[in-house]
């Protein structure tokens, strides 16, 4: 029996509780910072009771002397500490002080003896911000912070959960406050969870205090500064010191004055930044739906689950220090001072998570565009001297990709017709969706005397093998049928092999002699192709060719003016003659004969004749 | 409903004057042992009620006190009485049975 109760003492005593070390009637006492919390406002309120009465500092010491005995009785030199239980002891033995105070009430005197009364009123319990886990409903953080503020946490609650519909906001905050704040556990935290209200006179007292005691240590600084001066043997040092002192006690307030401010701005920004993940991640889910954007996730990732990984891995990566940011402004705002380590290793794991996955999948991804191969494909060409090149639209149902947000109907159709490295479509063919992409045509002379065509197949692949069965995998087709090459408007990228920059060159290869006709539909095909004119791609369309030793020469091209849409051939467009003047211009024309004058424009019409001035305008 | 308990603490109240200068003419005391003594006839239910009384006695001159050193404990208060409180506490005596036997009284003819 003996051996057991130490050893249940012992098992007691590992909830670790923080002392304090208190003199009653010049006893001392330990005792856990919970029970001397109770204790404390127990004897603050029965000196309120008695303060006022005849003789009350001598009743107050004769009950604190009675305590004493009393905590005396329940301590030994094996349990040194005084618990809750012996000041709840101690409390209910005494009575409550609204009990007893009334015996002296008949006897109230004068109050003149406020003045020496030795006992100061113990200040009011500063209120702390904690969570309130006896009125909680998930983590007591809306319970706590209405006690913080005096509010009915039911309205708290309600306006998280009208914010929860704000993107979120309200769940976040709630889950970083609930990390932040911590739980009242023991008496003193609940006391100083419910503490004095902070309200507006509270806090017109508190700065009140701050100025007061302010003012009086600048005056005591300016004594000690005069007797110093005075003084002149006193030691340097000392004033050197107070004036330490007294700089370090300004900046103490404008520390605190800026750490306040320093939370709200950290919340603020952090706040803002979260709501800006949201919306973009949002946007991202959002733009989901379409259809386009749904396929290049399929298109661009490797697998379909990576990209989830790196939006997972980006907010994670971002997500984390927003949280923080919030995290650290509420804590300094309100002053909580509580560590937890876990909280701390559980953002840094978090953050690295994101990074890793980020890293990850963007190796993943880039990775598998490292190598780029190309394979030529021979296509047999039976010989004309004269061939007809013509593009032929294949019969697939296409839609632009837009992944630049250009809704401009200007701007998509420029885009369309231009050729670049980000020309690529989606097309549906009997319900399957390809990537479909814009192949080039060069014609260059050929070393041979035999008509070549090649088509130069490229794509990009974690190695050069996958790079080249990629390429092989573009399926782009040229027909011949007589003397007319065809050739397909774009080339078809096979589903499995994703979009890895596929592209088609093709290459007619002609002997010196051969001609080739460029039909007009080849206008968005042709790239760049070198002739002895320098003749641009567009004005090369329309026309026939013939390979010379120098390169293409046009056949056609006699009377060719570059200016042709801008201004008027006098030639052929104005005509001054016997029968009068005729000029015919793009968009007008005026013509004066024997009936009389006629000027037509595009948006009006003035007519002069027999039947006199005849205006017509579209515009009325 | 009426609660009783309020009553019995008023009566014990009025009377706890009384016990104490009784206690005390039985010889000096300290409050925990005139505390104890008064548990005993279950007259203080808390303690705290006692030190105003012995204050304010003490005031109006009944009684006195001098200090003891105390082996255990902070030093204590042992309260006695003054000449005026030996006769105060004779004429209470006198007083209070002439109460008691005529609430007697009043309370045998109810039944």
């Amino acid at each position: 029996m003996l051996l057991i109760k130490p050893l249940i003492n012992k098992t007691k005593k590992i909830t670790m509780n923080k002392t304090v070390t208190i003199n009653i009637s010049g006893i001392i006492f330990h005792i856990e910072e919970d029970a001397y919390e109770k204790l404390n406002k127990y004897l603050t309120t029965i000196r309120g009771y008695f303060n006022k009465a005849e003789g009350g500092n001598e009743i107050m010491s004769d009950i604190e002397a009675r305590i004493a005995e009393m905590l005396q009785s329940k301590t030994s030199p094996i349990k040194q500490v005084v618990l809750m239980s012996d000041v709840d002891y101690v409390m209910d033995s005494m009575g409550k002080p609204e009990e007893f105070a009334g015996e002296s009430s008949d006897n109230t005197s004068t109050e003149n003896d406020t003045k020496e009364n030795t006992y100061t009123y113990s200040e009011p319990i500063k209120k702390r911000l904690y969570r309130d886990g006896d009125s909680k409903v998930l983590g007591g953080v809306c319970s706590g912070v209405g006690n913080y503020f005096d509010v009915d946490a039911v309205w708290l609650r309600i306006a998280l959960l009208l914010m929860f519909f704000f993107a979120g906001t309200g769940f976040l905050l709630y889950i970083i406050l609930w990390i932040a704040i911590p739980e009242a556990k023991t008496t003193a935290e609940k006391l100083a969870m419910k503490g004095e209200k902070a309200d507006i006179n509270n806090i017109s007292k508190t700065v009140k205090e701050e100025a007061e005691q302010f003012k009086k240590r600048m005056e005591k600084y300016g004594e000690e500064f005069k007797n110093s001066a005075s003084n002149y043997k006193d030691v340097p040092r000392n004033s050197v010191e107070k004036v330490v002192d007294f700089l370090g006690d300004i900046l103490l307030i404008f520390g605190r004055v800026f750490l306040k401010f320093f939370g709200i701005i950290l919340v603020i920004i952090g706040v803002a930044l979260f709501f800006l993940l949201f919306t973009s991640v949002s946007g991202i889910s959002f733009a989901q739906g379409n259809i386009d954007f749904n396929q290049w996730i399929e298109l661009l990732f490797l697998d379909g689950k990576d990209f989830y990984l790196a939006i997972l891995g980006i907010v994670l990566f971002i997500g984390v220090p927003v949280v923080v940011l919030i995290y650290v402004g509420v804590k300094i705002l309100f002053k909580i001072k509580y560590y937890n380590r876990w909280v701390n290793l559980g953002a840094g794991v978090t953050w690295l998570i994101g990074l890793i996955l980020v890293l990850y999948v963007s190796f993943k991804t880039v990775s598998d565009y490292s190598k780029t191969a190309k394979v030529r494909d021979n296509i047999p060409v039976t010989p004309y001297n004269t061939l007809y090149l013509k593009m032929k639209e294949i019969p697939i149902n296409t839609q632009e990709l837009n992944i630049s947000d250009e809704d401009e109907e200007g701007e998509r159709n420029y885009r369309s017709n231009r050729r670049g490295d980000n020309d690529y479509i989606i097309g549906t063919n009997k319900g399957v969706k390809y990537l479909l992409g814009h192949p080039q045509l060069n014609i260059i002379k050929s070393q041979t005397n035999e008509i070549q065509l090649v088509v130069v197949k490229e794509a990009k692949g974690g190695d050069k093998y996958t790079a080249t069965e990629r390429a092989k995998n573009i399926s782009y087709n040229v027909f011949q049928s007589d003397s007319v090459l065809e050739f397909d408007n774009l080339f078809q990228v096979d589903n499995a092999d994703k979009f890895r920059v596929q592209d088609i060159t093709v290459i007619l290869k002609l002997p010196v002699g051969k001609i080739v006709y460029l039909d007009k539909s080849l206008e968005n095909l042709i790239y760049d192709i070198e002739n002895v004119t320098n003749t641009y791609d567009g004005d090369m369309v329309n026309r026939r060719w013939i390979m010379t030793e120098n390169g293409l020469k046009c056949l056609d091209c006699d009377g060719l003016d570059e200016n042709e849409d801008e201004e008027i051939n006098i030639e052929k467009n104005v005509k001054i003659d016997v029968n009068g003047v005729d000029i015919n211009a793009k968009d007008a024309k005026i013509k004066v004969d024997s009936t009389g004058v006629k000027i037509h424009s595009k948006e009006s019409k003035v007519t002069i004749d027999k039947n006199g001035i005849h205006v017509d305008s579209k515009e009325k | 409903m009426v609660n009783s308990e309020n009553t019995k603490a008023q009566m014990r109240k009025g009377v706890l004057e009384l016990c104490i200068l009784s206690i005390l003419s039985q010889g000096d005391a300290y409050p925990t042992e005139i505390i104890e003594k008064l548990k005993e006839t279950k007259l203080v239910v808390v303690e705290g009620t006692l030190y105003p009384l012995l204050t304010r006695l003490k005031n109006t001159g009944l009684l006195t006190y001098r200090w003891e050193e105390s082996t255990s404990g902070p030093p204590r208060k042992y309260y006695m009485l003054t000449e005026i409180g030996t006769t105060y506490l004779k004429e209470l005596h006198l007083s209070w049975y002439e109460l008691v036997d005529a609430v007697n009284k009043t309370i045998n003819k109810q039944d």
